[in-house]
């Protein structure tokens, strides 16, 4: 699997790092951190102050708006059904709570999929009973739990249709489905959709494989959707998975991250926001940047190799709090060109890494794929 | 006296202590006649860790069939281990034994075990010793073959 990994890498490498080939070069990228008015909200009801005042970290990006404004972004809540377990339904009521208490208030709400856990109607249902209290525009994205167990219909019913596009002050926003295009991995072994939606849920399971992709026709229609958008002007996509490849084994990464980027190469000015990893993540691939945000459920360990360089690591869980790790995000774009991505993680004063035994990377691992889900009877 | 000086005088004849290493050759411990592994009983001893390896596999992603089978409630929230340790990562096996902050106290990979399934997943906790624990254990550590042993590692 390694030298495999190896030889995509140098692919990519090779495809997307050309000489002199990196989002537009006005875009510096700074780090810095404040405290966030908006967590104001709700300090007296808590005892355990310092939660509610963490300082933000931030990753600056320009662009040229027309107006300054700002949007937030929650995903990966993976939702059980309230009998089961309420923690996530907590972090979710929290988020929100936030979200609706920024002022200015946020532009609009981008969910950045994972809704539910396992794709059931009461997860789903759960899902939009929460954000309901949210009363500003929200746009959804569909992550793979929300997707394999009646394959889309209940999302569809409740969202519409998984890809979208729209304009917000000078900026054109795509919100992509990378998830509904898997290889059937189910006919032929005769699996239940609870089966099939079980390997999908799997993060590391083997048999759903590489499900993660945009797919020719979503490509084509990106293509069609972006041919009258100036070349120089702002381009916000939103997907569920990372638009470039960095851990297959996890699909951290879609399948078709070259075609992908032959549509977005005369494009200077784009920025992929993605959720699925539950970790901060940054990175360049070719003339786009892209940014890895938090999951208010759980955060996922940085997988142990392909880790883009870019990327300034989360700091290592506490996994005794269930509020450490994870959070959500506020995504300005102020007048003067800067897109500001505000990690909103509950509980830290320190986003990033600051010291070495603070990194989960600090102790190197060699992995193996689990096997007992590839054999017999599945 | 006398007679301690005659057993260190006979110990220090050369010829009787090649008389004993020779006893000891030909009689020796009864298992003495080994036979050097055969193909098959490696593959009989690969299929024991693998066989545990599969077992902690299911139970470390929560299969539900397994923990009956095995009589073991490792979560009552739904969650399961690889939840938050994709293909056991992030368990570091190879950094125990170490003082554990989450206890305060010098621990062992079973007992970072134990600890995990009653905090976050809060189940119930197992036998430091039972065929459970030992599946879990054996499928860790062989997912992080091949990682280089540092004990004590923060």
């Amino acid at each position: 699997m390694s030298d495999e990994l190896d030889r995509i890498r140098r692919e990519m490498h090779a495809v997307l790092q050309q000489p002199g080939v990196r989002p537009d070069d006005s875009l510096q990228i700074t780090r810095r951190t404040f405290i966030h008015r908006s967590l104001l909200f709700g300090a007296a009801s808590v005892g355990q102050t310092f939660a509610w005042w963490p300082l933000l970290n931030t990753i600056d990006v320009a662009h040229a708006a027309e107006a300054p404004f700002k949007f937030a972004w929650i995903s990966d809540t993976h939702l059980y059904q309230k009998s089961l377990n309420t923690r996530f339904v907590d972090k979710v009521v929290r988020a929100v709570q936030e979200v609706q208490a920024m002022d200015p208030p946020a532009d609009f709400l981008i969910f950045g999929g994972d809704l539910a856990q396992l794709g059931k109607i009461e997860e789903l249902e759960l899902g939009v009973d929460l954000l309901k209290d949210l009363t500003i525009k929200k746009y959804y994205i569909p992550g793979e739990h929300d997707w394999y167990l009646d394959m889309g219909k209940k999302w569809g019913e409740l969202f519409g249709q998984p890809n979208w596009t729209f304009d917000h002050k000078g900026v054109r926003f795509i919100g992509l489905d990378t998830v509904s295009r898997g290889p059937d991995y189910w006919t032929v072994k005769k699996m239940t959709p609870e089966e099939r939606m079980g390997h999908m849920a799997t993060l590391d399971g083997t048999v759903a494989g590489a499900w993660a992709g945009v797919g020719r026709d979503q490509l084509d229609w990106m293509q069609k959707i972006l041919a009258d958008w100036d070349k120089s002007k702002p381009i916000v996509i939103f997907s569920h998975n990372p638009l470039y490849e960095y851990y297959p084994p996890w699909n951290f990464w879609v399948r078709d991250w070259r075609e992908v980027n032959d549509v977005l190469k005369p494009y200077t000015k784009v920025t992929n926001i993605h959720g699925h990893v539950h970790q901060v993540l940054y990175n360049e691939i070719g003339s786009m940047r892209s940014i890895g945000m938090l999951a208010t459920s759980w955060p996922w360990p940085y997988a142990p190799e392909g880790v883009p360089k870019l990327t300034k690591p989360m700091i290592r869980a506490d996994p005794g709090d269930t509020y450490d790790g994870v959070g959500w995000e506020t995504v300005t774009v102020p007048a003067d060109d800067k897109v500001d991505v505000e990690y909103i993680m509950w509980g830290r004063k320190e986003v990033l890494v600051q010291s070495d035994p603070d990194s989960s990377l600090s102790q190197p691992e060699k992995l193996r794929p689990r096997i007992a889900d590839n054999m017999w009877p599945y | 006296m006398t007679i301690r000086a005659t057993f260190l005088g006979t110990l220090c004849r050369p010829s009787f202590v090649v008389a004993i290493a020779a006893v000891a050759v030909f009689v020796g411990p009864t298992s003495a006649h080994k036979a050097p592994h055969t193909p098959e009983q490696l593959r009989q001893y690969e299929d024991v860790l693998m066989e545990e390896v599969r077992k902690g596999d299911l139970l470390f992603h929560g299969d539900a069939a397994t923990a009956k089978q095995m009589n073991v409630v490792l979560s009552t929230t739904g969650m399961a281990c690889a939840m938050c340790h994709p293909m056991a990562s992030d368990t570091h096996p190879q950094s125990y034994p170490k003082f554990q902050v989450e206890t305060s106290k010098f621990a062992t990979l079973r007992d970072m075990i134990n600890w995990c399934i009653e905090k976050p997943n809060q189940g119930e906790k197992i036998e430091i010793d039972s065929e459970a624990m030992k599946a879990l254990e054996a499928y860790i550590t062989w997912s992080n073959s091949g990682s280089v042993l540092v004990p004590g590692k923060h």
